[in-house]
């Protein structure tokens, strides 16, 4: 039983994490966000603070919903949007998102380290 | 390490170099050492200003190339532990050239990213070579917006104390 689609690579969750920072680098989508910490709330009123056309509002949420910050209720018409936490959670543990960091530092450190000593040991000999 | 908060907050590296422990110090010491090995690959650390002591400040430039061009990151900070070939602590910052503190959240960082985080490198000398526990770590008490925080429990404890 193969099943490509259920794999889940390192890559998908950077897809993800990347997806999830591109929402929230916008002002908008933030105060979206803040919106809806308090409750569901639909299209109209997500949109009543802003001076932004229902268009540009949607085209704000659909970028939510992509990064799996919102859902949208399917039964009742007006679809009322609510707040996925998950995916801020992941953001939130920042100190994680460094060890990927410091690991490819100390390998470069580990190289360094060695060219510094078998470049000392040349010189040792020559000299 | 067990504490789950204290995990989310903290990135723990355990490493073992083959180097006496004296170098590996330069390392993270040395300007033109540090330069060397700290930036990401295609990067380069056009500044390194390090004042090695307890009370003493850096500031680190670390460039990029990107298809804009150039982008330069700065980061402040100040040393808290320098114990040679043993301790060394320092806070971190991201700011401008001059070393002004910026938010992160200005900076379009996502919600979470302490203002201040701090670096703390521990080394063991294992007969040369060299052990070090590196813990990164965010420090809230020490961000700027907490110091206001800091004074009014400072206040409010010796108001308690007076009644």
């Amino acid at each position: 039983m193969e099943s490509i689609g259920a794999v889940t690579t390192p890559t998908d969750d950077e897809d993800r994490l990347s997806e999830t920072f591109a929402a929230l680098a916008n002002p908008t989508r933030r105060a979206i966000l803040a919106h809806l910490a308090h409750g569901e709330a639909t299209v109209n009123e997500l949109a009543a603070p802003f001076q932004l056309t229902l268009p540009a509002i949607s085209k704000h949420i659909k970028a939510l919903e992509r990064a799996g910050l919102v859902t949208r209720g399917q039964l009742a018409q007006y679809r009322p949007c609510a707040l996925d936490a998950g995916p801020l959670a992941e953001v939130a543990s920042w100190a994680e998102q460094y060890r990927p960091v410091w690991e490819a530092r100390f390998d470069r450190l580990d190289d360094y380290l060695d060219q510094l000593q078998s470049r000392r040991e040349t010189e040792g000999r020559n000299g | 390490m067990a504490d789950s908060h204290l995990s989310q907050n903290s990135v723990t590296i355990e490493r073992t170099f083959n180097a006496p422990v004296k170098l590996v110090w330069q390392m993270w010491t040395d300007p033109d050492h540090f330069a060397a090995w700290y930036g990401p690959t295609g990067a380069t650390i056009p500044v390194a200003k390090m004042d090695v002591r307890v009370g003493g400040s850096r500031l680190i430039c670390m460039q990029v190339t990107t298809p804009d061009g150039p982008t330069q990151m700065w980061f402040t900070g100040e040393y808290r532990e320098v114990v040679e070939h043993q301790l060394l602590a320092y806070t971190e910052s991201i700011s401008n050239e001059n070393g002004d503190i910026l938010a992160p959240s200005d900076l379009g960082m996502p919600p979470g990213h302490p203002v201040t985080t701090e670096i703390r490198v521990e080394l063991e000398d294992l007969d040369g070579s060299t052990r070090m526990v590196m813990t990164h770590l965010g420090v809230p008490a020490d961000s700027p917006g907490a110091v206001g925080w800091t004074m009014a429990l400072d206040k409010l404890s010796t108001l308690l104390e007076e009644h």
